[in-house]
């Protein structure tokens, strides 16, 4: 009883971190969806400037953390990740080896 | 009705309109090898995961591209500067391509380094090489979609090498440019091929190739034990592809990190008078062909050195896509030539990439 307890924590724990993990990333790109400014005032700033070639960074400071921070907190969630998989691993191995979902066990 | 209850119902609901448990059995039914030669299965599922997120990250640069002469280079800035975080987007797709196409390679090379692609596997390959041919096509025509001057020097050289094949290069050339000259024709011309006709081409040969792994089944080592392999053989579903979830985090992860601290840049736009800046060069999974056509002298015997060179990059580039013919010995009958081959052909491109770097 309380092994399937476990089991159930770790599973509601990696599909947590799946899902945090993917609204994470859904707030980040959702401002993709979204102009900042006006066709015109675009053109018109390109116009202006004229770059010789550009050189791609984070817009702006908000942005320059959220990137930052996206990518460490994306290698926690991976280490996490992995580390639960690699129990499950281990835990599938043992139910095929013991013939668990065998038709002729 | 309790939460647990509601799931219950409602997974039954689905399944009794889809069936998905009978997909799960198969999958539970199928085996997969366990050997020195298993970790080179895992860069086919690989190139799946690369191949996604270029379709999720295309769509998206898609929303705010435009494939004309006088907006291509302006949308691509737009999408750098303007579009929130539309850099990052960018640069994933960037380095997905690339990533996709060095984890193709790879695992081309390896199915030809242990003979993968013997009796019955002969389609398999087949198909992998028309992958490659896509996936590389896939690079080319995106190169020019950012219209800066580099990227149009660079397709005027690329569509200007068919030229040099007989009977239909000048066709051929006229037919990637869409005229004479790359112009805003050609712009329109690669963006379709690029967003339609290659997807399109690609996962239909994606098809096929999974199709035929699912029915002849991964291949065992050369003059291995049948009976000892098979006892060492594990579920797909789920030991393997918990496995594979491993590879495709780490490969994730990466990607993302790359993206974000390398991110391409863009040059000034292309001006079609202009004359072609010095030093350019294709992106790094030409750079072993291009070496190959600079080397070659403007005149041998009564040839054009650059004719001889395409020439003989078909000719081994057809070798290459009928190799199981070639080589059909019985499964368990190692090929010393074929792996030599194969281990030149690594050499040699590394060799010639290096160069072509460094010049």
């Amino acid at each position: 009883m309380k092994m399937k307890g476990t089991k159930n924590s770790n599973k509601y724990l990696i599909l947590g971190l799946l899902a945090l993990w993917g609204i994470n990333f859904i707030f980040l790109t959702y401002g993709f969806s979204q102009t900042t400014s006006s066709q015109e005032k675009i053109e018109q700033s390109l116009a202006q400037t004229k770059p010789e070639k550009i050189i791609p960074s984070p817009q702006n400071i908000k942005e320059s953390t959220a990137i930052y921070v996206f990518v460490g907190w994306m290698w926690a969630s991976i280490f996490i990740l992995i580390y639960f998989l690699k129990l499950k691993i281990k835990e599938s191995d043992r139910l095929f080896k013991l013939k668990f979902f065998s038709e002729n066990k | 009705m309790n939460k647990k209850k509601l799931w219950i119902s409602l997974g039954g609901w689905f399944e009794e309109r889809l069936g998905f448990q009978a997909v799960v059995d198969f999958l539970r039914k199928k085996k997969v090898p366990q050997n020195k030669h298993t970790i080179w299965t895992y860069t086919g599922s690989a190139v799946l995961l690369f191949f996604v997120i270029q379709v999720v990250t295309g769509i998206m640069l898609a929303f705010y591209y435009k494939p004309t002469l006088e907006e291509a280079n302006k949308s691509v800035a737009r999408i750098m500067t303007e579009i929130p975080l539309g850099w990052v987007i960018r640069s994933i797709h960037f380095w997905s391509s690339s990533f996709m196409i060095a984890v193709v390679f790879v695992h081309l090379l390896s199915i030809w380094v242990i003979k993968s692609y013997r009796k019955p596997r002969e389609l398999t390959w087949m198909t992998g090489v028309f992958l490659l041919i896509l996936t590389l096509a896939f690079g080319f025509t995106g190169y020019l979609l950012p219209w800066d001057d580099l990227s149009l020097s660079a397709t005027k050289v690329g569509t200007d090498i068919p030229r040099s094949i007989p009977i239909i290069g000048v066709w051929l050339t006229k037919f990637l440019r869409g005229g004479e000259d790359v112009t805003g024709d050609t712009l329109t011309r690669f963006f379709s091929f690029h967003v339609c006709l290659l997807p399109l081409g690609l996962l239909f040969i994606i098809g096929i190739h999974v199709y035929l792994i699912q029915k002849l089944g991964m291949s065992l080592p050369l003059g291995a034990d049948v009976e000892k392999e098979r006892a060492k053989e594990l579920p797909f579903w789920p030991n393997f592809v918990y496995r594979e979830m491993i590879v495709w985090l780490i490969f994730l992860g990466i990607l993302v990190s790359v993206a974000v601290f390398f991110p391409p840049s863009l040059g000034k736009v292309a001006d079609l008078m202009a004359p072609a800046p010095e030093g350019i060069k294709p992106e790094w999974y030409f750079l072993f062909l291009f070496q190959t056509l600079k080397i070659f002298p403007a005149k041998i015997l009564f040839m054009s050195g650059d004719t001889l060179a395409v020439f003989l990059i078909l000719v081994e580039g057809i070798l290459f896509f009928f190799l199981p013919l070639f080589d059909n010995k019985p499964a368990e009958l190692k090929g010393r030539v074929i792996t030599a081959l194969a281990y030149l052909f690594i050499i040699y491109a590394v060799v010639m990439t290096v160069w072509s770097l460094i010049q």
